[in-house]
Formats: structure tokens, sequence, C-alpha cells
């Protein structure tokens, strides 16, 4: 039994900062609340985001993509709007997300907060450049997810509400891929990969490759990103590829624990990055995979 | 919260989960497995989605529609299901059984595929160490195809 004192509801963004401020004690956010019930120390009240608003998907007029922060990992994976975008790359994210019931509560916003390296979700929220939205009590602030993560169960947060995501309208038509290296779906990723190219008239505007569960935090291989941007497909060669994927494996900081070695984490984000490459640049499907072999 | 159709009030400790509540409200299907999410003997349907009632908030279900197996034990589509598992008899310990049946209940009541590697999608919320997964599939890939006017 979780030792809680108070259970709180919010109606809005707003009321759930202010209802987290007044004490007594010490107060988390619940949305899903599968990873709160797994460690379930340390809090006297917790107040439920479930109905403040912000469990909505959106297009804006102008094409971006609007994720609320309570939206379920379900809702992800099946909502035409985020099927649509970009390949439906976030859809096949959240579908290899923990089991079919915990996707139907699990939240991307909760996925997020959690700050693990390993989130499932940041990856490709990362490759397609999301923008975080903060409530305040009075205000609202936006800033890029990249700029989210501060270090292991650790974000900028503070006291204050994730309320949801935004997708800028051109990261929609991105060719994307990325590739969960996991024992089995359910597992906690061993290494994540995800690659979004901007390529227009044959020509690679702008690389995205994040990689997870290799630092600290989820991050962005940005000098490996220099390498594929500005070239064209026609011209590109296994040899440019391949590169990029070693500048990847060198830019990540993995670390050994009971799941794999950093060695091999490392090693696995080189030839996992340039398989993603290779797969954004040439195959039409783009999709997320899983597994738990790569030879 | 609304059980299985019906108005249910009752008083709960802030911390408790769905899973102690509805056993407290004499749902027995409801099974206490893990306790972490991971073997879905507790499966409920919360708003017609299927959840570990272990890790989801008893505070949460207020306002909200919660289905246990209870609850549709006169629901055609369930009673196909079970003639089926019986005919099938994809049951050997039977612990799981309660949370399988609420996820391929689920799984088909959503119209989905009868199609093999679909539904063990659908059942990756539920172990069984049996390992009796063969026959449940069966019976499931049969009622599913029937619902779906004999298409899988």
């Amino acid at each position: 039994m979780w030792d809680l004192k108070e259970y709180r509801f919010a109606a809005t963004a707003q009321q759930a900062v202010s209802l987290m401020r007044q004490g007594p004690g010490k107060g988390a956010f619940i949305a899903g609340g599968t990873d709160m019930f797994l460690y379930p120390a340390g809090c006297d009240f917790v107040v439920d985001i479930n109905h403040a608003g912000i469990s909505d998907i959106a297009r804006t007029p102008g094409g971006d993509l609007f994720l609320g922060a309570a939206t379920t990992l379900h809702n992800l994976a099946i909502n035409p709007l985020v099927t649509g975008f970009a390949g439906g790359i976030i859809s096949e994210a959240a579908a290899h997300c923990g089991n079919r019931p915990v996707r139907s509560t699990a939240t991307v916003g909760g996925n997020l907060c959690n700050a693990l390296p390993s989130a499932d979700m940041a990856p490709v929220l990362l490759a397609l450049d999301a923008t975080c939205y903060i409530a305040d009590e009075e205000s609202q602030e936006s800033l890029p997810l990249a700029d989210f993560f501060v270090g292991p169960r650790v974000t900028v947060l503070e006291d204050r509400l994730l309320v949801g995501l935004a997708l800028p309208a051109d990261a929609g038509s991105r060719s994307c891929a990325s590739y969960k290296l996991t024992r089995s779906a359910e597992d906690i990723s061993l290494v994540q990969v995800a690659v979004a190219l901007d390529i227009r008239d044959g020509r690679i505007e702008t690389a995205r490759i994040a990689l997870g569960a290799v630092a600290p935090v989820p991050m962005r291989a940005v000098l490996a990103e220099a390498q594929l941007a500005g070239q064209t497909v026609a011209e590109i060669n296994p040899d440019l590829i391949a590169d990029a994927a070693v500048i990847a494996a060198g830019e990540c900081e993995p670390r050994d624990d009971h799941r794999a070695s950093a060695e091999y984490r490392r090693d696995m984000v080189r030839v996992l990055t340039r398989r993603q490459i290779t797969r954004a640049l040439f195959e039409n499907n783009t999709r997320t995979e899983t597994g738990g072999t790569v030879a | 919260m609304e059980l299985n159709g019906r108005p249910q009030t009752c008083e709960i400790a802030p911390g408790a989960n769905l899973l102690h509540v509805l056993r407290e409200l004499r749902q027995f299907s409801v099974k206490l497995g893990c306790e972490t999410g991971d073997c879905g003997s507790c499966t409920v349907l919360l708003d017609g989605e299927p959840v570990n009632s272990c890790v989801v908030a008893a505070a949460r279900a207020h306002g909200h529609q919660v289905t246990t197996l209870e609850g549709l034990l006169d629901d055609p589509l369930m009673k196909d299901l079970q003639a089926r598992m019986v005919a099938e008899a994809a049951i050997q310990c039977g612990y799981c059984s309660p949370g399988l049946m609420i996820s391929l209940y689920a799984h088909i009541k959503a119209g989905g595929s009868a199609d093999e590697a679909v539904l063990r999608e659908a059942l990756t919320g539920n172990l069984c160490r049996c390992t009796g997964y063969v026959k449940p599939l069966a019976a499931a890939a049969a009622v599913a195809t029937e619902r779906r006017g004999g298409t899988s």
C-alpha cells in the first residue's frame, strides 16, 4: 500500500501547479501512475492531472502537431494525426513502450518527466525537434525538449507542470527511422537510435540523430548530424554513413550496468545509427523496430 | 465510480490501488499477481480500455467506468469467448484467465484483427506461467474471425 496522505484532482494546469505548491509536505503530479506505483516512497500527496485539459492531440492551422502531456501512449499509437506525422514514427515508438494495458494509462508526459536516460519516447521526439510547454500558476514557458532533461530523473520542471509538446509542421514530412534495442519490447531499452532527415530536392537540409540510454539524459548526436547535413542523397555513400555512425558512437557517454556494458552500448550506437540513417534515406516505409539481436 | 454499469460509492485510502478496492468490492476475478504492472492478472477495463488495476490509483476511477469479468458474464461477446476457451481447453491453473479474457475481449470488441501476431501483441500484458498461450490464441482467433464476418 502506498502511504499517501492526500489525492488531489486538478481541473486546469494552473490549478495543478497551485495545488502542488499548497503543501504540506512533498507532492508529485500523477497521470497514468504506472511508474509511481512501482516507486511509491517519498510523497505526501499527489495531484491528478488527468482532468486538467492536457490530454488532447491536435494539428494547428499552421500544421504543427500538438501532443497534450497527459495523452496516453495507446492514443499516440492509434491517433490518425500522429500515425500520419513523420511516417508515423511517434506512434511506432509509443506502440513499442511497455505492454498493452500499461499503454492504456501511461502518458507521454509521464515518460518524459520521469526523465530516465532510457525514456522510450524521448529519442523520436528529440529527432523531430519537439518543443515543451511548461505551465506555472500565472504563466507558460516553452523550451526545446533537448533542454528539458537535466540529469537522470531530473528535469527543469521543479514544481511546474509539463502541459504538452509541439512538433513543427516541417518535421511532419521528415524521413525517419528508429530502433529500440532491448530484450523484449516491455523491457527497458539498452540503446535507442532515432534518425529524422529533412530531404528536399534530393538534398539533406537538416539531419537529426537522437540517442537514448547511452548518456545521463536522452541526447542528440550533433556532430554526426553535421556530417550528414547538406549532403545530396545521390552522392551519399556507405563510407559517409559509416563515418557519421562512428562519430555518433564517439559522442555518446554510456555506462556499464547489469543490462549491458558501456562498450557494447557504444558499439550498438555505431551499428544502429548506420542502419537507421540508411533506412531513413532509402526505405519508404519508415518505422520503428524493436529487436534483441543485432548481427 | 460506475462499476459494471452500476453506480458504486466507497471510501478509499488516498494511496490505494484499484486492484485492492475492487477485491474489497467482491470482484474476485481481479487477481493479485505481481503488483508491478507486469503480469496482467489484475486486468480490468477502465472506460473500455484494458489496464493493470494494480498500478492504477483507485482514486483515478472517480467518475469513470470500471468493468471486471463479473460485469461481462452476460455479454454476448464474452460468452462466445468463454465457450471457445472451454472448447479449446484453454485453461491450465486458471489464475491468469480472467485478465487474459479481459485483454482478448477488449481487443475483439474494438474490432481487432484475428491475425496471430496482432493477438499476441494484445496479450503482451498477460503472463501465463503454465505457458498456455497457444490455446487461448486459437480461441480468440476463432471468435475474432467470426466477429469480422469470416475474415482475419
